[in-house]
């Protein structure tokens, strides 16, 4: 801390206002305005009642709501074991002094992270398409027109559908995070562990896990608050449909919101987002903790 | 049979280093694959691409491209325009913000030091997504809603907190006698900051940069709630829309979608290495 320049507590007051003004209208505000208008019957109009806590027991009650809850808990899964599974697979790959061109990999794999949501969405459109997509073209290819369908409009497989881009998007992400914890760790503990005979799964596995299990840590906590807020990706490929069958959190309070233009109870729902992202971010950071803590550090 | 046969050892590591290379070849290729595609179809018309999705163009041209940049209807030109104005603004002021207020928390004590830290602590911790709908409340009330800055303000706000945070951390490491030295000279507070700390942290504000390019350039959800004008449109929002005139015109929607992309793919293939290195250092420090 500065004690000698220390400036005047107006000339902080003047550093300080427009960035926190600022922030506390964009953040708190609307927080606060949330809390509020959830207790009203509101439908976006001059009219607003108190209607107590009716909305909370609509929210409770409302099975598409839940339903979006566990999509959204699907997504956290799938994306742990895809994107950070997937990963470190890869960077144990792209580490082995069998693989060439490790520059390149890492370049073209971190690419899709920079593109919009929109464009992926967009473009994974396209290859699920009935009729001029990938998919169903590389099926034909094949001889298997019977498997040709569809395929955002099948219910039971477009939660799956809508994951899989996801997972491919943010794959590369994640192995560049795992590279460069990796090569933190100094050499000389693979060297030792090859002349003791340890192959390369026993290495990745004993070795550089271990090592690295902040890092993975980070990554998990990463997944799971990106993909509690999954919306753009999903609006543009089913906007949660056919039906209900895609619908996340995020897009429920969207179309309750501004297709149904019910602000008290599209207020409410954004109190119910708020609320449960913070209960599974900070759930999984105990058990993460409480996990790695039982396990004793050394 | 002995382990280490010569022969046998050979091969199975031949055999294992085609395996990966071809698994990491398949993967990275398929990262790529979406642009190349959409690069050489974008110049097939609509026609031809229908009669065949994967081949390459016998008769490349360029009328998606003019179509949709001649035609003002479509307001792409217009939204990319929207774009990098309110990215860049918003870039500046995450950049300028972010420095003085990462440096006051980390160098000045004061009162409220503590509760402005865990103020910008929380900011990270909340779940933005769960702010859509309150802030068109908000903004519409304001009559903040629907101009040609509104979506700067969410945007330099929601990036505030990681910045602050890669600021604070990193002017921590430079030594306060640093400081004292120049006050001693008779620097004023102003002048260390802006003559002697700025230019030290540059580093780091790159790193802000880097991360705010790309998410301000690709945000969606918010510009989908606050803008109504399509005049007014950034990227993203235009590409929705453009989906929606258009289903079943692939090739102008890649054209579309490839000119809306092409800063970034330009920026990317140039700066690739410090893009990653910027965009790792706010994830996990962060």
């Amino acid at each position: 801390m500065l004690n000698a320049t220390r400036p005047k507590n107006k000339t902080i007051f003047l550093y300080l206002i427009i960035p926190v003004a600022l922030f506390v209208f964009c953040v708190f505000v609307p927080l606060v305005t949330a809390f509020v208008y959830s207790f009203y019957e509101w439908k976006g109009g001059p009219n607003k009642t108190f209607n107590g806590l009716t909305n909370y027991i609509k929210l409770l009650n409302d099975t598409t709501f839940w339903e979006a809850f566990g999509h959204n808990i699907y997504l956290v899964v799938a994306c742990i074991i895809g994107q950070i599974g997937i990963a470190f697979v890869l960077v144990m790959m792209v580490n082995s002094r069998l693989v060439k061109f490790k520059t390149i990999h890492r370049t073209f794999g971190f690419f899709p992270s920079t593109i919009s949501a929109v464009c992926i969405g967009m473009i994974w459109t396209m290859v699920y398409h009935n009729k001029y997509g990938i998919l169903n073209w590389f099926l034909r290819a094949i001889g298997r027109d019977d498997l040709t369908q569809v395929w955002l409009n099948n219910t039971k497989l477009v939660m799956l559908l809508v994951t899989i881009p996801l997972i491919w998007q943010y794959i590369g992400y994640y192995m560049v995070i795992i590279l460069s914890a990796i090569s933190s760790i100094s050499t000389d503990i693979f060297e030792s562990a090859e002349i003791d005979g340890a192959n390369g799964v026993q290495q990745a596995l004993h070795i550089t896990l271990p090592l690295i299990k902040n890092t993975m840590l980070v990554c998990v906590t990463l997944c799971i608050a990106g993909n509690m807020k999954a919306f753009d990706s999903i609006y543009v490929m089913t906007s949660g449909g056919p039906g209900t069958a895609s619908m996340v959190m995020a897009m429920y309070g969207y179309q309750i919101s501004f297709s149904q233009s019910n602000m008290g109870y599209g207020s409410c729902i954004s109190v119910g987002i708020f609320v449960l992202s913070l209960l599974v971010i900070g759930g999984s950071q105990l058990l993460i903790n409480k996990a790695t803590q039982g396990k004793g550090e050394d | 049979m002995k382990k280490n046969v010569p022969g046998t050892h050979k091969v199975r590591r031949s055999a294992l280093s085609i395996f990966m290379n071809l698994i990491l070849w398949i993967f990275s290729l398929s990262c790529i694959f979406p642009i190349v595609w959409m690069l050489y179809s974008s110049l097939k018309e609509k026609r031809v691409f229908n009669a065949d999705i994967v081949g390459l163009p016998k008769n490349p041209t360029l009328y998606n491209y003019i179509r949709i940049l001649t035609n003002p209807d479509y307001h792409l030109a217009q939204s990319m325009w929207n774009s990098v104005r309110t990215t860049g603004i918003s870039i500046v002021l995450i950049i300028l913000f972010s420095f003085i207020v990462g440096y006051i928390l980390a160098r000045v004590r004061f009162k409220l030091n503590r509760v402005l830290y865990v103020m910008f602590l929380m900011g990270m911790l909340i779940p933005i997504h769960s702010l859509l709908v309150p802030i068109y409340v908000v903004f519409l009330r304001f009559g903040l809603s629907n101009k040609w800055f509104t979506l700067i303000l969410p945007y330099v706000s929601f990036g505030l907190p990681m910045g602050i945070f890669l600021v604070e951390g990193y002017v921590k490491t430079i030594p306060v006698s640093l400081e004292e030295a120049a006050s001693i000279d008779g620097s004023s507070f102003s002048y260390t900051l802006w003559k002697i700390i700025f230019p030290i942290c540059r580093p780091i504000l790159v790193t802000v940069a880097i991360i705010q390019v790309f998410s301000c350039w690709n945000e969606f959800s918010f510009a989908l709630v606050l803008i109504r004008d399509s005049a007014l449109q950034t990227v993203p929002l235009a590409l929705t829309q453009f989906k929606g005139q258009f289903a079943s015109d692939y090739p102008k929607q890649m054209a579309a979608m490839l000119i809306t992309m092409s800063p970034i793919i330009v920026l990317y293939f140039a700066f690739s290495k410090q893009i990653i290195k910027g965009m790792v250092a706010g994830a996990v420090k962060g």
